[in-house]
């Protein structure tokens, strides 16, 4: 998707905590610069004590930066009219509990300077899966089945951004999966996703830009598929039986498995010219992966080199 | 605006609001103290200096009796105590004339009294040899008569009693039986009149004025200890007050006005006894305590009684009668059994409004005297 | 205002729910109830002539019905003034650090309101919540005794419209206190400070010579001018539930001093909370 204005906009953030009767402070993060294109789906991920949830506190005006600018949805994050399209699940979502749902909904709807709409709200519940407990009061939901509220209260408003920290923390298998369906739903009708997760699985498979924070700076930023890119090395398995000579001389090296081989290509083209050598000395493929980098050994990786 | 401009901006706020506020509870409670709000003593027992009081009026030794070969001391009595009628239904009433002459409502009185300069005061003084504002302590009204008790070592009483028949009578008195009066004017003029009342004095302490010699000799009997044997109408711990004593229930009924003649019948019929004790020491309070014979009707009398005081305030209220309205909210009646006491109260306030015109009045001849 | 409204709104709702507001609720119909079956009063030409709880006979005196009652409506006045007063404190020492509790006042900042409607919506909320605990009571009080005694005066809900401006001074500056320490105890313990304070400072003209001249007494002076003076208002809040005459100059005038001192301590609020990272 094209965009004119980015999502987020930061500019040299820095945030110091200072405490009282103490000198200096804490510096929790020091100058920072961020770009999240408009309808991407981003993801936020790093050490703990990386400043992540500073970040995310700042670009939804809850802390106030000690230098440099903030632009959210083109306006500044202490501007109502701004925060109201944004949609935020915080980490520790704290519901009343002797609440039920659908007054929640109601009361989030209400704070938003929006209609209440009852049924639309049932609706946000059902899509979130809780239309089993919508008479139940909150303090009788389970972990996972908070989330799920919490999410429901973020997409409140049809948001044009939503901010999520830690969306799925709890949330069991199953349920991870339709929490991932509606956030890809979300990032396909247009909304800007910006998701903080602990699960770097989940970041992967939701987001398609990653910046990665450490030490209050942003550290590496870009597309997911550029920070994972491995290079020109594959990873094949063969079935038993394959004749490893003949696999040598197509240009594979026995890797350290059983049945399995390293082929280096530098395109698709030269990837099957060998996998046809190999097939052409009878040799049966079962299992074709790339051999890259995952996003965990991106993030460790470029965490100790930062440091 | 941006967020450090908005914070200053509320406290800036805040301290405006802090000094409008301040101005305005300041301004609001007023810095001069609190006034102090009506409280009106109501004499329902003696206090120490009443106590004192009493004491020290025991002065009246009795000769000692001799009995079946004992020999008993008798104490001291209150001679004016003793003169008291006794027995069931009387009336007694005692006027403190000295302990009221003190008081803020004496002061008062004393000022309508003193409205023509103090001359007919004085005039009293030359002709009676008795100075009320020096001489007199106490004033007894009974069924039978009057009692003044004080120091009347000064009263001309041979003067002005002089042409009457008397008799020395018991061991102090001297009894004079109605008959004519001659008084001398300043001026040195004569003038003469009859009385119809007796008259006796004892021991120039009490003046005695009844309607006749018997009826005086029988008080002086009492005072010298050969009255009957009955307790006088007050006992000496009754004796609270700046005015107190006891009213025969007939009495009191006659005190209510025509149109209370129902209530004054259920008097007659329920009540046995009424004390009665006023204090003016401050405000003027007057205690009534009622007694009857059975409880159930003496309490019904009591809701009787205060059910009219309230219809009163509640008139007097939409009458717009502010004084009367407040004078009649001390007003209660406490039962306790087959009894009950009734409180009213006049504050000084009111009196004092009353009665401006007696001092403005006495200021005004003392003026023009000088 | 809607944003306010809507605070307010959810303030109100969370109070609902809890058993400690209910149980007071509970509390105030309870001994209202116990007090209507129990008494009887017998009026007789607008005297109360008699009065029985629970069957026995209360032993008091026979005098008009306004009069007999006015220490009853002035026990209530003082009743409903400190221990109103009191219980608010107790009971809302904890909405305001619950609602800044981490995990629920990031989502509420990042709504669209103001951090200010935050706090006044807080405040709102739990005002009404004091108006209608102060009203229900004394509404019942004034029910009750009007109807038995057939005595009606709207002075002992007068009295508790004043308990109702003591409290939002009080409170006002508990809000103040969240906004600085976020805990329970604390706030509860400004609240306690300034009632104190709001008392002595109601009798500060008494209370000034006992402090020797110079910079003590100066001190308390100028202290006790600026605090909202509590004892005062109770003094009159008994004097209108009595029906007696007031002793304060101008009530209207020290009931908007301490009113405008709540707005004032509630500025602070504003001022600390724009500028408060959660």
């Amino acid at each position: 998707m094209t965009s004119q204005e980015p999502a987020i906009e930061v500019r040299g953030l820095r945030k110091t905590y200072h405490r009282a009767f103490r000198k200096g402070g804490n510096e929790a993060l020091r100058g920072m610069d961020l770009t999240v294109p408009e309808g991407s789906a981003f993801g936020l991920i790093g050490p703990n004590g990386a400043g992540k949830t500073t970040f995310i506190k700042s670009i939804l005006g809850i802390v106030q930066p000690t230098e440099g600018s903030i632009r959210v949805l083109g306006g500044s994050p202490e501007d109502p009219r701004i925060r109201a399209r944004i949609g935020y699940l915080p980490e520790r979502l704290h519901l009343p509990g002797t609440w039920t749902a659908p007054a929640f909904l109601a009361t989030v709807t209400r704070l938003k300077g929006l209609p209440v709409d009852p049924a639309g709200n049932l609706r946000l519940l059902e899509r979130v899966g809780l239309s089993d407990a919508v008479g139940r009061r909150i303090g009788g939901y389970s972990k996972g089945m908070r989330q799920r509220l919490g999410l429901a209260a973020a997409l409140v408003g049809t948001p044009s951004l939503l901010v999520l920290d830690e969306p799925t923390d709890g949330i069991d298998p199953m349920g991870r999966m339709e929490v991932r369906r509606i956030l890809q739903d979300e990032v396909q009708r247009g909304t800007t996703l910006f998701l903080n997760s602990h699960l770097l699985a989940e970041t992967e498979r939701v987001c398609d830009r990653v910046a990665i924070l450490a030490g209050g700076r942003v550290v590496r930023e870009g597309r997911l598929e550029d920070l994972a890119r491995g290079g020109v090395r594959w990873l094949v398995r063969f079935a038993p039986g394959a004749n490893t000579e003949a696999l040598v001389t197509a240009g594979f090296v026995r890797g350290v498995a059983e049945g399995q081989y390293v082929v280096e290509a530098e395109d698709p083209a030269a990837l099957n010219g060998a996998l046809d050598r190999a097939r052409a000395a009878g040799a049966l493929m079962v299992e074709l992966r790339r051999d890259g980098t995952d996003l965990e050994s991106v993030l460790m990786g470029t965490v100790e080199a930062a440091a | 605006m941006d967020n450090r401009g908005r914070r200053r901006l509320w406290l800036v706020v805040a301290a405006m609001l802090f000094v409008v506020a301040a101005v305005l509870m300041f301004t609001g409670q007023g810095e001069e103290p609190a006034m102090e709000t009506p409280k009106v003593e109501f004499p329902r027992r003696m206090r120490a200096p009443e106590r004192e009081r009493a004491e020290r009026r025991r002065t009246h030794v009795l000769p000692v009796q001799v009995d079946a070969g004992t020999q008993e001391r008798a104490r001291p009595r209150d001679p004016l105590l003793a003169a008291l009628p006794r027995g069931e239904g009387k009336t007694a009433v005692v006027i403190e004339a000295n302990a009221l002459r003190h008081s803020p409502i004496g002061e008062l009185l004393l000022d309508c009294l003193m409205r023509d300069g103090g001359k007919r005061l004085q005039e009293l003084r030359n002709l009676s040899g008795v100075d009320p504002l020096q001489d007199l302590d106490r004033l007894v009204i009974t069924d039978e008569g009057m009692m003044l008790s004080g120091n009347f070592g000064n009263a001309k009483f041979k003067e002005l009693l002089g042409e009457r028949v008397s008799m020395d009578y018991g061991e102090g008195a001297r009894v004079y039986e109605p008959g004519d009066m001659t008084v001398t004017r300043p001026d040195g003029s004569t003038a003469r009149g009859r009385s119809e009342a007796a008259v006796a004095t004892w021991n120039n302490e009490l003046l005695v004025i009844g309607k006749s010699p018997d009826e005086v000799k029988a008080v002086v009997d009492r005072v010298e200890g050969r009255g009957p044997d009955e307790p006088p109408a007050i006992s000496e711990g009754s004796t609270y007050g700046e005015m107190y004593g006891v009213l025969s229930v007939d009495q009191l009924a006659r005190l209510l006005p025509k149109e209370q003649a129902e209530l004054a019948d259920r008097i007659r019929r329920v009540a046995q006894n009424v004390e009665l004790h006023v204090d003016a020491s401050g405000d003027v309070a007057m205690v009534a305590e009622v007694r009857g014979a059975n409880g159930d009707e003496v309490t019904d009398l009591g809701k009787t009684l205060g059910a009219a005081l309230s219809m009163a305030r509640i008139k007097a209220q939409a009458e717009g009668e502010k004084d009367l309205a407040q004078l009649l909210d001390f007003a209660r009646v406490q039962p306790d059994g087959t009894s009950f006491k009734l409180e009213m109260a006049v504050p000084l306030d009111v009196i004092k409004q009353r009665l401006a015109f007696c001092k403005e009045e006495r200021s005004a001849a003392e003026a023009a005297e000088r | 205002m809607k944003p306010v409204l809507g605070i307010a709104g959810y303030v109100l709702r969370e109070a609902m729910s809890r058993k400690f507001i209910l149980a007071f609720m509970v509390g105030i119909t309870l001994v209202l109830t116990v007090v209507a079956l129990s008494l009887r009063i017998e009026v007789v030409d607008g005297a109360l002539a008699a009065s029985r709880l629970f069957g026995e006979e209360i032993r008091s005196s026979i005098r008009s019905v306004d009069v007999a009652l006015r220490p009853v409506y002035q026990a209530a006045a003082f009743l409903v003034f400190y221990g109103g007063i009191l219980f608010g404190i107790v009971a809302c020492s904890d909405f305001a650090p619950s609602l800044m509790s981490p995990g629920r006042i990031e989502h509420l900042l990042a709504l669209p309101i103001q951090r200010w409607h935050l706090l006044a919506g807080t405040f709102l909320g739990v005002m009404v919540l004091a108006l209608g605990g102060t009203l229900y009571g004394t509404t019942g009080l004034v029910l009750i005794f009007g109807v038995k005694a057939g005595y009606w005066t709207a002075g002992p809900l007068i009295a508790g419209l004043l308990a109702c401006v003591g409290f939002a001074a009080v409170y006002a500056v508990m809000l103040t206190a969240a906004t600085l320490v976020r805990s329970a105890a604390l706030c509860a313990a400004s609240g306690f400070v300034f009632l104190v304070g709001g008392i002595i400072a109601g009798y500060r003209q008494q209370m000034t010579p006992f402090f020797e001249e110079g910079f003590g007494r100066e001190a308390f002076r100028a202290v006790t001018l600026v605090l909202p003076r509590l004892s005062a208002l109770a003094v009159a809040a008994g004097d209108i539930a009595a029906s007696t005459p007031l002793e304060v100059r101008s009530l209207g005038l020290l009931l908007l001093g301490v009113l405008v001192f709540g707005f004032g301590a509630l500025a602070v609020g504003f001022w600390r909370f724009e500028g408060k990272d959660y």
